[in-house]
């Protein structure tokens, strides 16, 4: 089924010094060492979407390493009886796999401790279904967060429903989200301490955005705060509130033009990261609605944009816009990854964010200074980034909205150099970020949309093309304290799968064709790849079984954004068939829809 | 978030004339006969009704399909005569088609229902030509 002959080369970008220095000074990993995640002993279990608070991905098992891999098999498997796009990824807890399945949002609970894992339960909501025609990228869920024994979770129907983790009783489901405005939900949640933090999809239905604090406990909105509008919606409080870059009160309604900030969009259906220490829960916004910008003049603050709050009582403490005026669907929904480390001498608490944009930045976590930002794939729309300023330096000639006419060749694509919907995951060990990339640009072309609630609020034709290099997507592993490559692993397609970093030495992703490979952390040299039978948009956990041994988890289930744009990936539909798309037009002969749950072990 | 290729809204609005709130609509959608059958202006017309009421941010430029499915393939999940797919578009659908009864007179609905039945169908599957390449 494998061999490494039958891989694709890495890559190396000529960084061997990188490697060699992270991997042989104790010193250095020190420094590296996350707040609260990476220093603690594994206890072999995933109970958040991103591992950890910090949202490393990083699994310190070390069973399966660069010189085993290549023995990895697969030990079980199981179909959801759910087509759509299964991004995101299983939680362990307590012995127990825990499996969210896209609309109708499906839980199901299987026990590690006996043979065949059977379900200990199954948890079916009454998920509305009208709700599949709201969600503007098919019907995906992001995934679960396991806390206090509980499993808690969003319907794509916009509820948050909290399910014991033993039973499979449901304690609670609130509605948080209006699906006659657009409102869906998508995001994975993250719960801190007695706090459930959600946010909505709809960037694309013109919602007026927002992120909320749940009591874990009963379900109840402890706080709702807006990402765009006038500062008492912000929860942006005098005092409290303070952005590195800007001045100036009511920032999110006063770079609008009129009232468009009230349909402007800045969902959060990405991912959600927490430092204890601070105290503030980071996540990303998406982008200003609509499409065309000459209906929102101005920075449309603060959409594309990372806020860092207090989840106790929402207050906003700091924000920075990765791209104001977002003319291309930059959304920001990106991980914020929490790592402290050694950037010109000084050790930093950092985050680090690879926008759609192209930019890989590594950001101050305590303030929203701008520490390192460089491009990790090819992009056109801007110069670079002033650093004074905070704001790209952007290229006019890419500037869209519909007084500009017709815009070619703009890079990356609206998908992003990275899909917020795939994650990045950060080694302890070697140091780099592994990231799945994606080699597309596209042309743009806006016209005037109009607004009618709970349909879509967009206005624009945005046809794609492959980047330069002759291929469409690459993992890659990236050193966020210099903004470098270190190697690259080339593609036949887009990447959309997640990453995962282990103790081992290993990095896993999946492609869009349904392979699940596994590259060694320090050069990207493949090592093991299998077929999972459709195309992987979700991203890889590992974890302890009660046998001791280290596995491998991942879900197959091609969809998120390619169920629209992939051609004929469906089956089950007579009366859905689609010509293939010009930019890909063999992805559709490589794979289809179909959901799956895979389990690898030695 | 996200959409893509194809994706078209363009500016025009109802078309001048139109009255909205026009909602009485006998029932038995298949015996309901278009007033435009064969008339290609107003297949123009609802092309760009299509755009403009955000058709096509569902079911994609050309309504090849997108996050709904293609309209543009002869099949048809409600039923494609005029009768019922005006029905689709007047009453909705499950699965989160809007019912544009109350937003759009019937004339309107009417020639979003001519656009949309006179696309042109392809001959063959398009995953099927794959058979043929060496």
């Amino acid at each position: 089924m494998f061999g490494p002959r039958e891989f694709e080369a890495g890559i190396p970008v000529s960084t061997r010094h990188a490697i060699t220095r992270s991997l042989h000074s104790a010193a250095a990993l020190g420094l590296a060492l996350l707040a609260g995640a990476a220093c603690a002993a594994d206890d072999g279990q995933w109970t958040l979407p991103g591992k950890d608070l910090a949202a490393t991905r990083y699994s310190a098992l070390d069973q399966i390493n660069a010189d085993n891999v290549g023995a990895l098999r697969p030990v079980w498997s199981f179909s959801t009886g759910v087509l759509g796009g299964h991004e995101g990824q299983p939680l362990v807890a307590n012995d127990t796999l825990y499996v969210v399945t896209p609309w109708p949002n499906v839980l199901y609970a299987f026990d590690l401790k006996t043979e065949d894992y059977p379900l200990r339960f199954k948890y079916r909501p009454d998920a509305n279904r009208a709700a599949v025609g709201v969600a503007c990228c098919d019907a995906v869920n992001r995934g679960a967060a396991f806390a206090q024994g509980r499993i808690v979770y969003n319907l794509l129907d916009g509820r948050t429903v909290a399910i014991d983790a033993n039973t499979g009783k449901e304690l609670w489901k609130t509605t948080v989200a209006d699906l006659a405005r657009g409102e869906t939900i998508t995001m994975a949640p993250l719960v801190v301490g007695e706090r459930v933090l959600v946010g909505p999809s709809g960037g694309e239905f013109g919602i007026y955005g927002w992120f909320i604090g749940l009591d874990l406990a009963t379900g109840a909105i402890a706080w709702r705060a807006r990402n765009i509008g006038p500062d008492d919606a912000l929860l942006a409080r005098p005092g409290t509130f303070k952005a590195f870059y800007d001045r100036g009160e009511n920032l999110g309604q006063a770079s609008w033009a009129g009232d468009t900030w009230q349909r402007g969009g800045a969902p959060v259906w990405g991912w959600l990261s927490y430092d204890p220490e601070l105290d503030l829960v980071y996540y990303g916004t998406g982008n200003p609605g609509p499409y065309n910008a000459d209906q929102r003049i101005g920075d449309n603050k603060w959409t594309s944009s990372i806020l860092a709050r207090r989840p106790g009582d929402g207050s906003l403490v700091w924000a920075y816009q990765f791209t104001p005026a977002d003319n291309w669907d930059y959304d920001a929904n990106a991980e914020n990854i929490l790592v402290d480390l050694e950037i010109g001498g000084r050790e930093r608490k950092a985050l680090v964010h690879f926008d759609k944009n192209g930019f890989a930045y590594t950001l101050d976590r305590r303030t929203g200074e701008v520490l390192v930002a460089e491009p990790y794939v090819h992009l056109n729309w801007a110069k670079g980034l002033d650093r004074k300023t905070g704001r790209p330096v952007v290229n006019e000639a890419k500037l869209t909205g519909k007084s500009r006419g017709p815009v070619k060749d703009i890079c990356p694509s609206l998908e992003g150099g990275k899909s917020p919907a795939s994650p990045a995951a950060y080694s302890a060990r070697t140091r780099l970020f592994y990231v799945p990339t994606v080699n597309l640009c596209m042309d743009w072309q806006s016209e005037d949309a109009a607004y009618i609630p709970g349909t879509p609020f967009v206005s624009a034709t945005v046809p794609y093309h492959p980047g330069a290099g002759g291929y469409l997507g690459a993992f890659i592993a990236w050193d966020a304290a210099t903004g470098r490559k270190v190697w690259e692993v080339r593609e036949k397609f887009p990447l959309w799968s997640g990453g995962l970093a282990t103790a081992g030495d290993v990095a896993f992703y999946g492609t869009l064709d349904g392979w699940f490979k596994a590259v060694d952390a320090r050069d990207g040299k493949p090592l093991w790849k299998f077929k999972v039978g459709s195309g992987v948009v979700g991203a890889p956990i590992s974890y302890r079984g009660p046998d001791g041994k280290q596995y491998i988890a991942v879900y197959s289930g091609i969809g998120g954004d390619w169920a629209l744009i992939a051609g004929d990936i469906i089956a089950a539909d007579p009366a859905d068939v689609r010509p293939t798309n010009d930019f890909a037009p063999d992805l559709a002969r490589y794979t289809s829809q179909g959901g799956m749950v895979w389990v690898f072990a030695l | 978030m996200r959409c893509c290729k194809g994706l078209l809204i363009a500016a025009l609005l109802v078309p001048a004339g139109f009255v909205h709130g026009e909602t009485d609509v006998p029932s038995g959608a298949a015996s309901l006969s278009n007033p435009y059958t064969g008339d290609a202006n107003a297949a123009v017309a609802g092309e760009k009704l299509f755009a403009s009421m955000n058709c096509d941010g569902c079911h994609g430029g050309g309504a090849l399909g997108f996050t709904a499915p293609s309209l543009a393939d002869g099949r048809w999940r409600f039923g494609g005569d005029d009768g019922a797919v005006f029905h689709s578009i007047f009453h909705g659908r499950p699965h989160g088609m809007p019912a544009y009864g109350a937003i759009l007179p019937a004339d309107a609905v009417w020639m979003l229902v001519t656009y949309v039945t006179t696309r042109p169908v392809p001959r063959e599957v398009p995953t099927a030509a794959w058979q043929a390449t060496p």
